[in-house]
């Protein structure tokens, strides 16, 4: 339990330390003058520029070593002084506080949805191997899993908000507007989920204490209650923990398809504008919540198994 | 505890399986009664645990039960899959082969107990939990009740699946292959927890392979091979006079009753090792041993599993090096004249390459002649038909043959034998122990077998090291 | 419950050419026919703009139709197809080669080598990939050098893990001890033994890590991070007619079918389980 909770912070800081490095070499490469634009970073558009500049050149001095600069820019990260976006002068953690509602909304009704579509369509598949569910799941899976989110979202627009009306293609507000986007992402999520279910049902169904549960007497249903669901409930949950990564990457997709103001869709338009803080401030949120996600995981699956855990 | 309806006897007569147009399992008739428990002896694939499912009713889908199977009066075969249902756990009731495996991993064993009275019996929560723990205290669990099963040793896990039998209340016991995986020490206190079943009043119908068993459980013994009942009577006279050909072949084929092979005295030691010691994690596996295997001679290490027997032999391999103690092997002679036998035959194979591929890589590399091979092959019993198969088709006493082979083929002088019989079934035991007693005797291959059979070691070997645990 | 006696019917040896794996190929060979033949067969430049033909739909002059600067859809489909296959065959074998051999190196030795490999490979998985792309990308928009070196950078650490696990896995059973002790060397084993093993599974990861990249670099131009107009690349094309969506859905959609069929070829090819 603590050794999960330790490497999960230890990814957590891997996570700065890498997106930190690449940032700091990030504002050294890119044409022009790193000082001035490191000084935009820092004080934002509304300070006296070329002074402001001036100072950091100062500070971080073209003399300094480049191991002492990166030691100080790391500092600030550790430090959660994220800097100001280059492109509006906002301080980063500002705009991240206010684009972090718009992703976790996203992001947990992608989940939730996916949840109640996937293991459940995946528990009657498996326990009927080779049924109608199973074929059609098996079918629905393949085809969505050939569809990248922003070809799914893009029909998903084209049938229910051009065909059909029923919901908003873009925009963010209310919960329509929330509709076809988390379906996106849920579709997808679900399309893995559901087989995962399957297989961790089929295996479960296959084991010699289901077996044993039947042979002792138990009506199916409690078999089905007390026995499959939690264990195969765990390759389900632990599965989620490689899904974290398919719905980060969907939500920076589907923010920026939809026009969802989250940090997904200012990643992609400060990778555009190439505002550094801003890629790093919302590199850093981003990943840092798919450590949380993969955390949370963890601990369910920790929760789920007694076993000792190899590793 | 519960009241269980009593029954007298269960009486199989004209059984047949069959899958299909195929036969499996043919005219199967024996009667089982209270205080005459019956135990089905024979090799894997004669059919025996297929009767017990039958008489269960869980055979696998596609296979199908005719003739008779009656409970008293009730014929089993006769009634629907709902009333088959309804009668596991509280008629019949089947102890699990590894019994580890049986047991939700997930669940703690208080739940998986407490569960046959909720469910089962109906019982509210409270009443469930008495009799949970009054099930659990009279297997002598009573302190384990919040263990998970991989917090308790096997047999523990085995006496867990008798509490679930008991809460279920089943009189009709069916023991399903109940000593698979276990040593000696704890084989015998299963035994005595059959038997005890049996003076509760309870029928026992009990699946092995193992002789001891049998000869333990007394009643009445059924012999099967490929399918048929080739022999049925009460213990001892099955025991003493088998009739049939098969039934004295396995009989005779438990060391208990082998002859001691008639060795030459042995020559110079080919491997010996002194004061070795070796630790695994915090445990201490042996310290200051000594041991050697010379030429035409049979050492046994004996010992329950996990004490370090077979690091012993691996050390002499050079497979393992001691945390301290000094090997020697004779001089002079290759390393490839230093081989080594294994548990599981397929696991020796590579899985993806027939029989004839491996060979003949193997004659190739060491520029022998296919009709060494092929000699052989004959010898000892094996078809050349065997040569285009994979591992997992060929039976596990003709893989550990033709392990044996593939061994000899280089002329050892050492031969490691790592509980090579212990997954084959007496009658292969005792051909592949043949082999290698003939290998020894003409050879003089000096052969160091590990075990935890100690009948098997005390019949073959000049000389046994015992492990404690 | 386990039943010993049924291991004695004979196992049936399924065939290799599943119906799912021919359906698979079949498709998988159609495209690569389509994107290798299709420029040379139409013989129209991708980039020829006639602004008379604009959204023409198919079936008339234009087989597939034209786009909004009256461009030829199969043209720019063929050019697409080719650029999709290209720029994942060149990715994946780049990120495959090294993943193959370190993790055979780091599973045969072990030690030191295998942790340095560890921490990198755990370095490169702290972050989503596509982050780590995006960042990439950073340096340069709209090129492809970012985009491949992101790409070959995430996906050769499956390819290294997945050897390696298996491999070690394989190294440790009996057979391989079993073979050495018959006088086999390190050549035999690695070809004989461990690569029999490993193979099904890395074919099966290399038709996954197509389908990542065509999905990843689609996605991205599609975002407009990735390649840009006016290259015809397929996920950029349909970013570039989705303001026409209501003349022409059918334009927008093509690109789209396209890369659908690109993945689920390589997806029923290589499946081996239900997942």
């Amino acid at each position: 339990m603590q050794r999960l909770v330790l490497a999960r912070l230890l990814q957590a800081g891997l996570v700065v330390l890498v997106v930190g490095i690449l940032c700091f070499v990030l504002v050294r490469a890119l044409p022009g003058d790193p000082a001035m634009r490191i000084a935009a970073g820092r004080y934002g558009p509304d300070a006296n520029i070329t002074e402001a500049a001036e100072q950091v050149r100062r500070e971080l001095g073209l003399d300094q070593p480049l191991l002492v600069q990166l030691g100080t820019s790391l500092g600030q990260l550790a430090r959660l002084d994220l800097g100001h976006s280059v492109v509006t002068g906002l301080p980063i953690t500002k705009e991240l506080r206010i684009q972090l509602g718009a992703t976790l909304w996203l992001s947990g009704s992608a989940l939730v949805l996916s949840l109640l579509l996937g293991p459940p369509i995946g528990l009657l598949a498996g326990l009927r191997r080779g049924g109608w569910v199973d074929n059609a799941s098996l079918g629905g899976a393949i085809v969505l899993r050939s569809l990248p989110p922003f070809v799914l979202g893009l029909l998903l627009i084209l049938i229910f908000a051009m065909l059909l009306g029923l919901f908003p293609p873009a925009g963010y507000g209310t919960w329509r507007d929330l509709a076809l986007p988390a379906l996106t992402l849920a579709l997808g999520l679900a399309a893995v989920s559901s087989r995962v279910a399957r297989d961790a049902v089929a295996a479960v169904v296959r084991t010699p204490y289901l077996a044993f549960a039947r042979l002792k007497g138990l009506p199916e249903p409690v078999v089905v209650r007390r026995h499959v669901l939690r264990n195969a409930a765990i390759p389900v949950v632990s599965y989620l923990a490689l899904q974290a990564i398919y719905l980060i990457e969907g939500v920076v997709v589907v923010e920026t398809l939809f026009g969802i103001p989250g940090i997904g869709h200012a990643l992609v338009h400060a990778v555009i504008a190439r505002d550094v803080p801003m890629v790093q401030g919302t590199a850093l949120a981003m990943g840092l919540l798919f450590v949380v996600i993969a955390a949370a995981v963890d601990l369910t699956c920790h929760w789920l198994d007694p076993r000792p855990k190899r590793i | 505890m519960n009241a269980p309806v009593r029954f007298q006897s269960l009486t199989v007569s004209g059984l047949g399986i069959s899958s299909g147009d195929t036969t499996i399992v043919r005219d199967v008739a024996f009667t089982l009664a209270q205080g005459r428990p019956v135990t089905l002896l024979g090799a894997s694939g004669s059919g025996k645990s297929l009767v017990a499912h039958a008489i269960m009713g869980s055979l696998p889908a596609g296979l199908v039960a005719h003739g008779a199977i009656k409970l008293d009066d009730e014929d089993l075969l006769a009634t629907s899959f709902e009333r088959t249902r309804a009668r596991w756990g509280r008629t019949i009731a089947i102890l699990p082969q590894e019994p580890w495996l049986a047991l939700d991993p997930t669940m703690r064993i208080a739940g998986q107990v407490g569960e046959v009275h909720r469910y089962l019996h109906g019982r509210g929560s409270a009443e469930a939990q008495t009799c949970m723990r009054a099930d659990l205290t009279e297997v002598g669990l009573g302190n384990r009740t919040q263990a998970y099963p991989h917090e308790l040793s096997g047999g523990m896990c085995q006496r867990a699946a008798i509490a679930v039998t008991h809460a279920a209340g089943a009189c009709l016991v069916i023991a399903d292959e109940p000593t698979k995986g276990l040593d000696a020490a704890l084989r015998d206190s299963v035994v005595e927890r059959l038997r005890q079943e049996v003076d509760q009043g309870r029928l026992l119908l009990t699946i092995t392979h193992d002789i001891e068993v049998a000869a333990a459980l007394g009643g009445m013994i059924g012999v099967m091979l490929d399918g048929a009942l080739v022999e049925f009577g009460p213990a001892a006279e099955v025991l003493e006079r088998p009739r049939h050909d098969y039934a004295r072949t396995l009989i005779a084929a438990d060391p208990a009753r082998w002859a001691a092979p008639a060795l030459p005295p042995p020559g110079e030691a080919v491997a010996a090792a002194r004061g070795l010691s070796k630790r695994f994690g915090e445990r201490t596996l042996f310290d200051g041993l000594d041991i050697a295997v010379r030429r035409g001679e049979i050492v046994a290490i004996v010992g329950p599993s996990g004490c370090g027997k077979t690091t012993i032999g691996n050390i002499l391999l050079g497979l393992v090096t001691p945390d301290r103690g000094e090997v020697q092997r004779a001089p002079d002679i290759a390393q490839i004249r230093f081989q080594k036998l294994y548990q599981d035959p397929p696991a020796a194979f590579a899985p993806h390459q027939a029989l004839r591929q491996g060979l003949g890589d193997l004659l190739k590399l060491h520029g022998l002649p296919w009709s060494q091979a092929e000699a052989s092959m004959g010898r000892f019993g094996l078809g050349q038909e065997l040569l285009d198969r994979r591992p997992n088709e060929v039976s596990g006493g003709e893989l550990q043959r033709f392990a044996i082979l593939r061994a000899l083929l280089l002329d050892p002088v050492f031969l490691f034998a790592d509980e090579a019989t212990s997954r084959l079934d007496p009658v292969s035991q005792k051909q592949v122990f043949a082999i290698l007693v003939e290998a020894v005797r003409a050879r003089g291959l000096g052969l160091l077998m590990v075990t935890h059979e100690v009948a098997l070691a005390e019949k073959l070997a000049s000389r046994i090291l015992r492990l404690p645990n | 419950m386990s039943i010993a006696d049924a291991t004695l019917v004979p196992i049936a040896r399924h065939s290799w050419l599943t119906p799912s794996r021919a359906a698979g190929l079949a498709l998988l060979g159609l495209l690569a026919l389509f994107a290798l033949l299709g420029p040379l067969l139409v013989s129209v430049d991708p980039t020829e703009q006639d602004f008379a033909a604009s959204l023409t739909p198919p079936g008339s002059d234009y087989l597939l139709g034209a786009d909004h600067y009256g461009r030829s859809m199969l043209a720019r489909l063929a050019y697409g197809a080719q650029l999709s296959f290209g720029m994942a065959l060149l990715t994946v074998a780049t990120a495959a080669l090294p993943g193959i051999l370190l993790g055979l190196l780091a599973a045969w030795r072990g030690g030191l080598l295998e942790r340095a490999l560890e921490l990198v490979s755990a370095v490169l998985l702290a972050l989503p990939g596509l982050l780590l792309v995006l960042i990439l990308l950073a340096f340069a928009p709209g090129t492809f050098g970012p985009l491949y070196l992101g790409l070959a950078l995430t996906l050769w650490i499956e390819f290294y893990r997945v050897t390696r696990v298996t491999a070690a896995g394989v190294l440790k059973q009996p057979h391989v001890e079993a073979t050495r002790l018959l006088g086999f060397k390190t050549g035999y084993i690695l070809r004989n033994l461990v690569l029999p093993e490993i193979r099904p599974i890395l074919i099966t990861l290399a038709a996954f890590a197509m389908s990542t990249a065509i999905i990843a670099i689609s996605t991205l131009s599609a975002i407009s991070v990735g390649l840009r107009p006016p290259t015809p690349e397929l996920g950029a094309m349909i970013v570039e007619l989705l303001p026409y969506y209501a003349e022409a859905p059918l334009h927008v959609l093509m690109p789209g079918i396209l890369i659908f069929l690109l993945v689920l070829g390589l997806q029923l090819a290589t499946r081996s389980d239900l997942r």
